[in-house]
C-alpha cells in the first residue's frame, strides 16, 4: 500500500464508522493524512493550535451530536492529560484520538524518544483504552474504534507508528 | 460589582441561548442564580470554556455564550485566533475579568497588572472585542445578542464570591441533559 493509499483508507474507514468531525495538530507523519482531511468535503475539519483546545472543540461538537476525532502527535498527549481526565474521562465523552508515534523505531530525532517511550503508559495510567498499530492493513480495526469509543463511553487512542505510515 | 452580581444582571437576558460556564465559583454562582438544561457546567479542564463553546457554535444555530474567566483565558489564548478564523455569527465569549484566580484564593492574574484581553482578542482577529465595566456588561451583552458575532466582551469586576456549595449535579447528568436540550433545539 502506498503512503497516499493508507491516508485514503484510514479516512474512509473512520467515516464508514461514523466519524464526521475532525481536528488536528500537525505532525510530519500526519502530513499526508491532514491533506486528505483538508480535501474531504463530507466532513468538518479544522486545524487547532493545541491538543487541549482540540479536546474542547471536540467536546462542543459531541454535545451537538457529532462524532469527533482528534488527529495529533504523541507529544501532544503530554499537554492533554489533565483535560483528558477532568473533561474526557469525567464526563465520559466518546471520541477517538488518532495519534502518530514519533520517538519509536524509525525516528531520526533523539528528543522525540522520551515521549515516544512514555505515551502508551501515560494513556493507560489515566485509563484511556489505547491500541498500537503498525500495519497499513489495520485501517479497518482503527475505524472500528469510533463506535468502540461510544461503547467504552470515553476517549480512546490509536497510536500509529512509522511502519503504519510507511515512513521507514 | 463582583462576578455574582454581574451574572445576576445578565441572567434575565438568557432565553434559548446555550451557555458553557467556567469551572469553580462561576458555575456555582450561575447555578444558584438560574439553572436550566441550557447550561453546561464545567467541573475541570480549566481554560476550555471558550473552546467547548466554539465547537458547539460550529454545529448549532442557537447563540452560544461561553462564560470564561481571565485566568482561564490566559491559559488558552490560542483559541482566540481559532474563534477569529471560525467567524461564527452565533458565538459570544463573555470574559468576567476580576484580575484574580478567584477559585483558588484570589491570587492576582496578569490582567490585574496591565494585560488587556480585549486587545489580545482584537489582535487575534475578533473585530467585536470590547472591555466594559461590570455594570455595563448586561447592556453590552444585550446588544451583542442582537448583532452577528463573534463577540468578545471583557467585563471588569471586583474579585470575590458569596459562599456557595458545589453544584449538586453529576458530570454525566450535566452532559446528558445539555445534550438532550441541544438535540431538542435542533429538531
Ligand atoms: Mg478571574
Amino acid at each position: 500500500m502506498s503512503a497516499g493509499d493508507v491516508n485514503q483508507a484510514l479516512l474512509a474507514d473512520l467515516k464508514a464508522n461514523g466519524a464526521d468531525f475532525f481536528v488536528s495538530v500537525p505532525c510530519k507523519l500526519l502530513g499526508g493524512f491532514i491533506s486528505t482531511l483538508e480535501q474531504d468535503n463530507e466532513i468538518t475539519y479544522r486545524a487547532v493550535n493545541r491538543e487541549e483546545e482540540g479536546l474542547g472543540i471536540c467536546t462542543g461538537a459531541y454535545l451537538a451530536g457529532r462524532t469527533p476525532v482528534m488527529v495529533m502527535q504523541n507529544t501532544g498527549v503530554g499537554t492533554l492529560i489533565t483535560s483528558l481526565c477532568s473533561l474526557g474521562n469525567y464526563y465520559r465523552l466518546p471520541f477517538l484520538m488518532v495519534v502518530s508515534h514519533r520517538g519509536s523505531p524509525g525516528e531520526p530525532i533523539g528528543a522525540q524518544v522520551p515521549m515516544g517511550t512514555a505515551v502508551e503508559t501515560l494513556l493507560q495510567t489515566i485509563n484511556v483504552p489505547t491500541y498500537m498499530f503498525s500495519s497499513p492493513s489495520d485501517t479497518k480495526k482503527i475505524g472500528q474504534l469510533v463506535p468502540f469509543a461510544s461503547v467504552a463511553e470515553g476517549p480512546v487512542a490509536a497510536i500509529l507508528d512509522y511502519d503504519f505510515w510507511g515512513a521507514r | 460589582m463582583r462576578r455574582y452580581e454581574l451574572l445576576q444582571s445578565i441572567a434575565p437576558l438568557l432565553t434559548d441561548e446555550f451557555v458553557i460556564c467556567n469551572l469553580g465559583f462561576p458555575s456555582q454562582e450561575l447555578y444558584s442564580i438560574r439553572d436550566t438544561d441550557h447550561h453546561f457546567y464545567m467541573l475541570g479542564s480549566m481554560g476550555l470554556s471558550s473552546s467547548i463553546g466554539l465547537g458547539l457554535a460550529m454545529e448549532i444555530d442557537n447563540t452560544v455564550i461561553s462564560i470564561d474567566g481571565d485566568g482561564s483565558v490566559l491559559m488558552n489564548l490560542g483559541t482566540l485566533s481559532t474563534i477569529a478564523l471560525e467567524d461564527r455569527k452565533n458565538f459570544i465569549l463573555l470574559i468576567v475579568d476580576n484580575g484574580s484566580y478567584g477559585s483558588t484564593g484570589d491570587q492576582p492574574t496578569h490582567t490585574a497588572k496591565g494585560t488587556s484581553l480585549a486587545a489580545i482578542a482584537k489582535a487575534a482577529g475578533i473585530a467585536s472585542s470590547v472591555e466594559v465595566a461590570g455594570v455595563d456588561a448586561a447592556e453590552k451583552l444585550a446588544e451583542c445578542l442582537k448583532t452577528p458575532g463573534p463577540h468578545v466582551i471583557v467585563a471588569k469586576v471586583e474579585p470575590g464570591s458569596p459562599a456557595l456549595t458545589p453544584i449538586p449535579l453529576s458530570s454525566l447528568a450535566i452532559r446528558d441533559r445539555f445534550r438532550d436540550a441541544v438535540k431538542q433545539a435542533r429538531t
